[in-house]
């Protein structure tokens, strides 16, 4: 579908309760959420705690895409 | 001459008496009006200003002392300072009641920011940790030291949120609003050696 060929953006009810203290990443493109969690918890096999945290927005892992804005729990 | 003298001192001693016994009533009611007018706002002034209580208590058991003994005079002697001074702690209690009603109530306005802003930041640092302890190495950014200071740190903001909403729940919204403040003090530079930048206040 075309819709899923577009950046995911999170439901703005649910950002405005979200944790302000919770950080975030914008996806750049060749990144990868091994990636993504080598650089903010120096341990690539731990990609699954930021799939889970973005669930809303994510449904596999291994697809992601630049713009979609991330949180890194 | 012998019985003059006799009868005179018989007198004296009558006169005496009933000038002790005139005094009995007098020095009672001291006693206990004092007592009274403690009672009144002893609690408050326990709370705000005990050692100016503490001196009034000590003066007005000196007075039950003295009325225990029969020393009626000295207590009658005694009550006005006393009264002045039961006046003086209550005048000073009532303003240090206000002054702390006041303080109280801005402090309540400070911890309704904290109560949702606190527990968010917390939350945020928690699952860091929890992840960071999972890692088999940290990230370039996050020394060993660091992370064990951001632990401890952690601990320590929990403990210390968790007396700040006792004191809270315990009617003390000052010295809540202290501990959520050091908590959050805290908490920015936890956030800080775990390479989170903290939130805009």
């Amino acid at each position: 579908m075309a819709s899923e060929e577009k950046p995911e953006v999170a439901d703005p009810t649910k950002a405005a309760a979200e944790n302000p203290y919770t950080q975030h990443y914008v996806v750049q493109k060749g990144d990868t959420l091994s990636k993504i969690a080598r650089e903010y918890y120096g341990d690539a096999m731990l990609y699954p705690k930021i799939f889970e945290a973005n669930r809303d927005i994510l449904s596999d892992p291994n697809r992601i895409k630049p713009g979609q804005r991330l949180r890194i729990p | 001459m012998l019985k003059r003298t006799t009868w005179i001192t018989a007198m004296a001693v009558l006169v005496l008496a009933a000038a002790c016994a005139n005094q009995k009533g007098p020095a009672t009611k001291a006693v206990a009006d004092a007592e009274a007018a403690l009672a009144a706002f002893r609690d408050d002034a326990a709370r705000l200003l005990p050692d100016d209580l503490s001196a009034v208590d000590s003066t007005l058991a000196s007075l039950k002392d003295s009325l225990a003994k029969g020393d009626f005079k000295a207590v009658v002697a005694a009550a006005p300072d006393l009264s002045s001074r039961i006046a003086a702690l209550r005048d000073a209690t009532d303003a240090k009641k206000a002054e702390w009603e006041a303080a109280n109530a801005a402090a309540r306005e400070q911890w309704s920011v904290y109560a949702a802003d606190l527990p968010k930041m917390v939350e945020a640092i928690q699952s860091r940790v929890d992840i960071l302890g999972k890692a088999r190495r940290l990230p370039r950014n996050v020394s060993q030291e660091a992370f064990d200071s951001a632990k401890s740190g952690l601990d320590w903001m929990t403990t210390t949120w968790a007396e700040a909403n006792d004191a809270f729940n315990a009617g003390n919204a000052v010295d809540a609003a202290a501990k959520a403040q050091a908590v959050k003090d805290k908490g920015n530079e936890v956030l800080g050696l775990l390479g989170l930048a903290p939130a805009a206040s």
